[in-house]
């Protein structure tokens, strides 16, 4: 029973939301809504689990002196002032907005600015000529790269369109045909979940 | 003489007749011409909830004031204005009852109102045809890839081509075990409710399975809450069926946080302390997938990648030793599991491939010749 | 030891001091190029400039502090445009962080024009649910909605009682940063309820969207902090866009040079097999 009731559960509900896409009758589309309310409302009770995972994990940390211990402290520390300043003053408090715009603006833009110098020492390491399609790969990615800022433009004015064309169809070709294999990839995998063949995501694992 | 007084008179007569018809018609013309032409009827595939009104589109009016009634001869009220756009949608209405529309334009000095339209009453559909290409989409892939999973089922072999990411996988897990050193697994930063997110999970107890079977540790980060409970049920039961229960720890299974880079930064972190020997990232990424398979590649790790999403494919292929690409990552956990029904489903799904290439190019052609009749068929009607 | 050889095992930590150089030095001496304007940029101010006055605008900021630099200016150049236009602006967001950023952004424009909270713009803050939201918000804003980002309720504003339903919406311009965002809202909202949706998304999301350009299912695409110039290039205001420009054109300059090198070094490693 521990092993079919999920797949039950998994088969009716999905193929159920499956035909309400296609009928439009009042009681099949607010039923296959409540399930989707229903999602979110478990999605909301999981922000507790969350929570307890990161205080017991820490704790644990702190209390057994495990390595970079002293780290956990800070995050402890961070998440009641984040959590109290929340609970006290609201979303649009004082002290949680001092600490969103002036901590986590900062600290998330710092981390996604990374990109900028990562994406240059990859491009050094990876963007080499091997093949004749690497090669190809590497032309694309210049025009584009130069013909993208205004020191394109200043160069050629013809490079705009250069990359507006690069970007339109071949661009727009191979990400057609990724997105169609994934699809269809994503529509079959549904499939074998639905049906119960895929269930290793649930942890069971083939017979 | 008088014969000629006579014919004049008529003449003129005939001529003033003339004028006066010309005149009168028109007049007719224009009231008709200027009349609202006023359409309304029940909202194709609904549920039964709404009436839609159109008119056709004039550049003397910009603003409409709808009008319903129950009876032609009855009052009707005002029940919605609208401006700049040629059709209405009025959802406020009981099914079966018969409703008379009419409308009332206007413009910057002009004003007219449509004739009175009706009965039209909103009727519940069973199915929405606009759809009709959609259920034929699914069902000719539901049945291709369930023939192929029956041919498997009778035992049948069928070939599946190699995947390289995917036969890497346990040889990057016997590397880390080799040297000591735990394997990351990273599940990309979306909810269970995206499906690469499950087709991580389906991996994830994969991979979980080969590393407690060497006794390595396994680190899986998440980013939502619902994806720890998932992933720690998933190695925890890969941990009981290889028969080492005892491997298992959930303190490695842990929710860092929702926030993206707070993650990334967190994940960062791992790699750069712990420096794992082998990372996996498969599920859904964003901007931070460079960020993480970089940081991966300073600490000297096998990184094996994989994503649906184009956006994302380039940097790890830069950054990463092998890269499951879109299909690849929803194939890899039936490829890996070698049972036969789930290669079955793998091979269906590249007939259903195939169909819809071919679909494609008539398509296409279609286009070209002209003859609109593919188009036609898989326009979706938008509501 | 050869040139080219030092080279090859660059430390990494030189080609990140080269980068920051690079982003540093134009931003303290500006070169002041001249922005080109994109036909995807030029559709999305075409379609804002033919709205009638006192139109909608969904304006969805879908996107967290992680992109901020890249997308607040385009937030804040569609904002001018729109106030200055004099069209309504009906804030949201499908990622927590986003109302309160576009919120920074309203309090920075709608003085400018002398815009009204409630009656010209209206915060309605974060909206969790991604795909189910949007289908419900579609259809009934009304039962959704019962309060601005505030707490207080919406009908206590004009433009609250304004919006209720996708048909009261003339446009939607989603900021996005990644999921929920732009796909959703062409998938869950545009495609059921046939609204007009703009997108500005940042730069490494920009090509996924060229196949819903050219599909007609997006209006317009600002692409990263270059749309964001753009946009304020036809606005004519110099925001934070621009003056990344060129920095931005620096930077890329760099990056060719470096795979340029990294394939010199590539033929050099050959000829000495």
């Amino acid at each position: 029973m521990k092993q079919t009731l999920p797949l039950i559960i998994v088969f009716a509900f999905g193929f159920f939301v499956i035909i309400a896409f296609f009928i439009p009758l009042g009681a099949f589309q607010s039923a296959s809504q409540t399930f989707e309310t229903w999602y979110t409302g478990v999605l909301a009770f999981f922000v507790f689990i969350g929570i307890f995972n990161i205080v017991k994990v820490n704790a644990n940390k702190i209390q057994r002196r495990l390595s970079d211990w002293q780290y956990s402290i800070i995050l402890l520390l961070f998440l009641i002032l984040m959590m109290g300043a929340g609970f006290i003053g609201g979303p649009e408090g004082g002290l949680f907005n001092y600490l969103f715009e002036h901590m986590q603006i900062p600290l998330g833009a710092t981390m996604f600015s990374l990109l900028a110098f990562f994406v240059a020492s990859a491009a050094f390491r990876a963007f080499r000529a091997r093949t004749p399609e690497a090669t190809l790969l590497l032309i694309a990615a210049v025009i584009v790269m130069i013909g993208r800022v205004p020191i394109g433009y200043y160069i050629w004015r013809g490079f705009p369109g250069v990359v507006e064309w690069i970007m339109n169809v071949p661009n727009t070709a191979a990400k057609r045909g990724i997105l169609f294999g994934a699809d269809l990839g994503l529509i079959s995998m549904a499939l074998r979940v639905l049906l119960g063949i895929e269930r290793s995501y649930m942890g069971r694992g083939g017979e | 003489m008088s014969r000629r007084v006579v014919m004049t008179a008529t003449m003129w007569l005939l001529t003033t007749r003339r004028i006066w018809l010309s005149f009168f018609m028109l007049l007719i013309f224009l009231v008709l011409a200027n009349q609202v032409e006023l359409k309304a009827y029940d909202t194709p595939n609904d549920d039964g909830s709404s009436i839609t009104l159109n008119w056709p589109e004039d550049t003397l009016y910009n603003n409409y004031t709808i009008f319903r009634a129950v009876d032609p001869e009855g009052e009707f009220e005002k029940v919605g204005e609208i401006a700049d756009r040629t059709s209405y949608v009025d959802t406020n209405v009981a099914g079966g009852q018969d409703y008379y529309y009419q409308i009332e334009a206007h413009g910057a000095d002009v004003a007219q109102s449509s004739g009175v339209v009706g009965p039209v009453r909103a009727v519940s559909h069973i199915f929405n045809t606009s759809r009709i290409n959609i259920a034929v989409c699914i069902i000719v892939l539901f049945a291709a890839i369930i023939y192929y999973i029956r041919r498997a089922r009778r035992g049948e072999a069928l070939y599946i081509r190699k995947i390289p990411g995917i036969t890497a996988m346990e040889e990057a897990i016997g590397r880390a075990t080799e040297m000591g050193k735990p394997v990351l697994y990273v599940p990309g930063i979306m909810d269970i409710d995206e499906p690469e997110t499950i087709a991580s999970m389906s991996i994830l107890g994969r991979v979980a399975e080969k590393t407690a079977e060497y006794g390595t540790p396994l680190y899986v980060p998440t980013s939502k809450a619902m994806v720890m409970s998932m992933a720690q049920q998933v190695v925890k039961e890969a941990a009981i069926r290889v028969g080492r229960p005892d491997w298992f720890n959930i303190d490695n299974v842990r929710y860092l946080t929702d926030d993206q880079f707070g993650y990334v930064s967190a994940v960062d972190g791992i790699m750069v302390r712990e420096k794992p020997a082998t990372n996996f990232y498969l599920g859904k990424f964003y901007a931070e997938s460079l960020i993480l398979a970089e940081t991966g590649f300073s600490t000297g790790a096998i990184q094996i990648a994989g994503t649906a999403l184009p956006d994302q494919l380039p940097f790890f292929v830069a950054a990463c030793d092998y890269t499951l690409i879109g299909e690849e990552l929803y194939a890899a956990s039936a490829y890996l599991s070698q049972e036969p029904v789930q290669l079955g489903s793998l091979k269906g799904q590249d007939v259903g491939k195939l169909i819809f290439v071919i679909v494609v190019i008539l398509g296409v052609l279609d286009r070209i010749i002209g003859f609109d009749v593919m188009y036609n068929l898989f326009s979706t009607a938008q509501q | 030891m050869n040139i080219l050889d030092r080279i090859s095992s660059i430390d990494r930590r030189i080609i990140f001091l080269l980068v920051a150089l690079a982003v540093i030095i134009p931003l303290l001496i500006p070169l002041g190029l001249p922005v080109d304007v994109s036909k995807p940029v030029r559709d999305v101010y075409d379609m804002v400039d033919s709205l009638p006055e006192r139109a909608i605008v969904v304006v969805s900021c879908d996107y967290d502090p992680g992109s901020e630099a890249e997308l607040t200016p385009a937030t804040v150049a569609i904002l001018e445009h729109c106030f200055r236009k004099n069209l309504r602006v009906y804030l949201m967001g499908l990622w927590p962080p986003g109302p309160e950023l576009g919120n920074l952004a309203l309090e920075a424009v709608a003085p400018k024009y002398e815009r009204v909270y409630g009656v010209d713009y209206i915060n309605i803050g974060y909206r969790p649910g991604g795909p189910v939201m949007l289908v419900s918000l579609g259809r009934d804003v009304a039962d959704l909605v019962r309060a601005d980002y505030a707490g207080v309720p919406i009908d206590s504003f004009p433009l609250g009682r304004a919006v209720k339903s996708a048909r009261d919406i003339d446009l939607v311009v989603t900021l996005s940063a990644g999921d929920p965002g732009v796909l959703h809202w062409i998938i869950y909202f545009s495609a059921r309820y046939g609204t007009r949706i703009a997108a500005a998304t940042t730069a490494i999301m920009a090509p996924q969207q060229y196949p819903y350009l050219s599909s007609g299912q997006l209006v317009g695409l600002l692409g990263g902090l270059k749309g964001a110039a753009e946009y304020e290039t036809l606005v004519e205001t110099t925001g934070r866009a621009t003056a990344g420009m060129d920095s931005q054109s620096i930077v890329h300059l760099l990056l060719v040079i470096f795979i340029i090198m990294g394939n010199i070094i590539l033929l050099y490693e050959k000829r000495r097999r």
